[in-house]
C-alpha cells in the first residue's frame, strides 16, 4: 500500500477537477471521495494485520530522507478524514456556492490534512500546516462578506505567526541534533547532556502548536474561524472536526518526542482543565447556535488535553479516542445547525423553536449527537469519558471531570430548547441527501458507543471492561447530571446577567500575539523550573 | 576591549534571534495591517538567517559527487531555506491580497477601527 497515494492523488485530481468545466467535476470529486474512503479502510486493515508501514522519500535512511509512517492511530485518522470529507461532499456538493474553485480547495485541504497525519518530518509538517492555513483562510472568506473577511484575516495572521514560531523551534532543534525526523530525534533526545538547551525550542514549538490546538490564552481565533457568520457549514465541520485534530495530533507527536528530556505533563494538565472550564462558561453564555458549538470545541479540546496529560494509560487512550468521538458528534451538530439556520434564517437559539416537528429526521440525528457529546450511556462520548475518568488518580481530578461534563450538559440543554415550542409548524423540506448524510454520521455516534470496547481493543490493544453494572452506574450518573444540569440551567444560569447579554471575548491580532508571547514565556519558565 | 558587546556575541545566530523578536514586537504592538504583514516577513527573515547560519563551518566546500578532499557544507539547511523563502513569499502575497479586499470593504488600515466598525454593525 503506497502512502503517497493518499497525498498526491487528491492534489492531482483536485487540479484536474478545477480545469474541466461542467457537471463532470462534481461526479469526479464524489467518486474520488468514495475511492479514498475505500482505500483508507483497506489501509487500516492492512496496518492492523501486518504492522506499521514506513516509507522514506529521497533516501534509503530515515535520517536523511523524508519519512511517512502509518501506524494504527494514523490509519484510523485517515479513515476519519476520508469519512468526514465523504459526508461533507454528500451533504454540500449540490449547493449553489460549491463551484470548481471550492472543490479544488476542499480536495487539496484533504490531502494536506492526511499529510499532517502521516509525515514524521518536522519541516514537512511546517510546510503542510502553512499551506493548509492559507487554504483554510480562503475557505473562511469564501463568501466574501465583511465579517468573514476580518475573521479570515485574523485567523490567517495569527496562525502564520504561530507556525513561524514553530519553524524557529525546528531550526534550533536542527542545530542541536542535525536531523529533522521525529523518531530519530526522540532516540537522540536522551543523550542530550545539557537539557536546558532544549527549553527554547520546546517553548517555541509548543507555543506554535498550542495556538493550533486552541489552548487557554490562545483560543480566541477559533470561534471566529469556526463560526463566522457566512462560512458554509461544511467548512465549519472540516475545521472543527478535523483540522484542529491535526493540531492535537502534532501536540501528541511533539510532546512524545520531547518526553525523554522534558516532561511537564502537570502544566498541560492544568492548561487542559482551565481550557475546558473556560470553554464551557463561554459556550453556555452565547446566543448564536454556531458560536455555542465553536466554544464547545474549545472545551472538548481541553478535555482531550486533560486526558492526554493525566499520566495514566487509561486516560491517555481516552483522550485519543475522544479525538474520534468528538469529530463524529461535532460534525453532526454543525451540519444540523447549518440546515436549521438555512430554514429559520436566524442563528439565535432563543428564536429557533419547534424544530422537532418541522424536521424530525434532522432532529433525531442531532439528538443522537447531543447524547454522544454529553456522555449518555451506549453513545460514543461515554466510552472516552469513562476511560478518561478511569485514569483520574484522585478525587479532585474526578470531580473536575464531572464538573466539565455537567457544563457540557448545561450548554446542550440550552441548545436542546430549540426542539420544542408552540409555534405553528412550517412546511420544511430538507433535501434527501442532506438527511442521509446527517443520519449516517449520527448513527455512527451510536455505533461507536456500542462497539466502544472493540474499537479500543483494535486501536490501542487495551482491554476495556464494560460490565452490565458499569452501564447501570453510568446511566444513574447521567440521569443525575441531566437533572442537575437542567435545574442549574433553568433556576440559576439562565438568569445570570452575562448569559442574558451574551459574553464574548474578542481579541484582535495584537492581543493574540501578546497572549502568544505570554504563553511562550510561561511555558519556557515552567520548563526551566522543572529542569533545575 | 573596553565596554560594549564582545565581538564573539555578534554572530548570525544571535542577530537572527534579535530580528525574530523585533518582528514579534511588531505583531504585538503595531496596529497597522500592513505593518503586521511586514512584521511577519521580518520574523520569517530571522528564521531564515538562523537556518542558513546553523552548522556553518569555515572553509567548507559545496557537497558534490566525486572525491574532492575537504570539509563539506551541510546541504540540508540550504534546501530548507529555499522552501522557507518560497513559503514566506506566498504567505506575504496572500496576506496582501486579503488586505486589499479588506481595505475595499472597510476603508482603513487600522485593526482597531475595523473592530470598532464590526461591533457597531453587530449592535445594529
Amino acid at each position: 500500500m503506497i502512502l503517497y497515494f493518499f497525498i498526491f492523488v487528491p492534489i492531482i485530481v483536485g487540479t484536474v477537477v478545477y480545469l474541466i468545466p461542467g457537471k463532470m467535476t462534481k461526479i469526479l470529486a464524489f467518486l474520488l471521495q468514495g475511492l479514498m474512503l475505500a482505500l483508507a479502510i483497506y489501509n487500516f486493515i492492512n496496518v492492523v494485520s501486518n504492522g506499521d508501514i514506513v516509507q522514506v522519500i529521497g533516501s534509503n535512511l530515515s535520517i536523511t530522507g523524508i519519512t511517512l509512517v502509518c501506524d494504527k492511530i494514523s490509519a484510523a485518522l485517515l479513515i476519519l478524514t476520508t469519512f468526514i470529507f465523504f459526508i461533507c461532499f454528500l451533504f454540500g456538493l449540490l449547493d449553489k456556492f460549491v463551484n470548481n474553485l471550492f472543490i479544488f480547495l476542499f480536495i487539496i485541504l484533504q490531502a494536506l490534512i492526511i499529510g499532517i497525519f502521516l509525515t514524521r518530518d518536522l519541516f514537512n509538517i511546517y510546510v503542510l500546516v502553512e499551506v493548509s492555513t492559507i487554504i483554510v483562510s480562503v475557505l473562511i472568506m469564501f463568501k466574501k462578506d465583511s465579517v468573514s473577511l476580518y475573521d479570515g484575516m485574523v485567523y490567517f495572521i495569527s496562525n502564520i505567526a504561530a507556525m513561524t514560531l514553530f519553524l524557529f523551534g525546528v531550526a534550533i532543534l536542527y542545530k542541536t541534533f542535525g536531523v529533522l525526523d521525529i523518531d530519530v530525534i526522540k532516540v537522540k533526545m536522551q543523550f542530550v547532556e545539557d537539557t536546558r538547551s532544549l527549553i527554547l525550542p520546546f517553548g517555541l514549538m509548543m507555543t506554535g502548536i498550542g495556538l493550533k490546538c486552541a489552548f487557554l490564552p490562545l483560543f480566541s481565533w477559533l470561534p471566529k474561524a469556526h463560526a463566522t457568520a457566512s462560512a458554509p457549514s461544511i467548512v465549519s465541520v472540516i475545521l472543527s472536526a478535523l483540522y484542529v485534530k491535526g493540531g492535537i495530533y502534532l501536540f501528541i507527536r511533539i510532546a512524545d518526542m520531547y518526553k525523554p528530556a522534558i516532561n511537564i505533563d502537570w502544566v498541560f494538565l492544568t492548561i487542559g482543565i482551565m481550557t475546558s472550564l473556560f470553554g464551557i462558561v463561554l459556550a453556555f453564555s452565547q446566543k448564536d447556535i454556531k458560536l455555542i458549538l465553536a466554544y464547545h470545541t474549545v472545551s472538548q479540546l481541553g478535555l482531550i488535553l486533560t486526558g492526554l496529560s493525566m499520566g495514566t494509560v487509561s486516560s491517555y487512550y481516552g483522550g485519543l479516542l475522544h479525538i474520534f468521538n468528538h469529530a463524529m458528534f461535532k460534525s453532526v451538530l454543525f451540519l444540523c445547525a447549518g440546515i436549521i439556520i438555512d430554514h429559520y434564517k436566524t442563528r439565535d437559539v432563543y428564536e429557533i423553536r419547534n424544530v422537532f416537528k418541522n424536521m424530525p429526521l434532522v432532529s433525531i440525528a442531532m439528538i443522537m449527537a447531543i447524547l454522544g457529546i454529553t456522555g449518555a450511556p451506549f453513545f460514543n462520548g461515554s466510552v472516552s469519558k469513562y476511560l478518561i475518568q478511569g485514569g483520574a488518580k484522585n478525587i479532585s481530578l474526578n470531580a473536575i471531570i464531572i464538573i466539565i461534563n455537567l457544563g457540557t450538559v448545561i450548554s446542550f440543554i440550552k441548545v436542546a430548547t430549540i426542539f420544542k415550542g408552540k409555534e405553528k409548524t412550517m412546511n420544511v423540506s430538507v433535501k434527501w441527501y442532506k438527511k442521509t448524510a446527517v443520519l449516517i454520521i449520527g448513527s455512527m455516534c451510536l455505533l461507536m458507543g456500542l462497539g466502544g470496547p472493540v474499537l479500543v481493543r483494535t486501536l490501542f490493544d487495551y482491554q476495556l471492561q464494560m460490565s452490565f453494572l458499569v452501564y447501570i452506574e453510568k446511566l444513574m450518573v447521567y440521569v443525575f447530571s441531566l437533572a442537575g444540569g437542567y435545574l442549574l440551567y433553568s433556576r440559576l444560569i439562565r438568569k445570570l446577567k452575562f448569559v442574558k447579554q451574551g459574553l464574548s471575548i474578542d481579541l484582535g491580532v495584537n492581543e493574540i500575539s501578546i497572549a502568544m508571547l505570554a504563553f511562550f514565556v510561561f511555558l519556557s519558565f515552567t520548563t526551566y523550573l522543572s529542569l533545575i | 576591549m573596553k565596554g560594549g558587546i564582545p565581538i564573539k556575541f555578534i554572530n548570525a545566530q544571535n542577530v537572527a534571534i534579535i530580528i525574530f523578536f523585533i518582528g514579534f514586537y511588531g505583531l504585538c504592538a503595531r496596529r497597522n495591517v500592513i505593518k503586521t504583514i511586514i512584521s511577519l516577513g521580518i520574523m520569517s527573515g530571522g528564521v531564515i538567517l538562523y537556518f542558513v547560519s546553523v552548522n556553518r563551518q569555515e572553509n567548507s566546500i559545496p557537497p558534490m559527487v566525486g572525491d574532492i578532499p575537504g570539509v563539506y557544507a551541510d546541504p540540508l539547511p540550504q534546501a530548507l531555506v529555499i522552501t522557507a523563502i518560497v513559503v514566506g513569499i506566498s504567505v506575504t502575497a496572500v496576506a496582501l491580497i486579503m488586505f486589499i479586499s479588506m481595505y475595499h470593504t472597510y476603508g482603513t488600515t487600522n485593526w482597531l477601527k475595523i473592530r470598532k466598525m464590526l461591533n457597531e454593525r453587530k449592535q445594529k
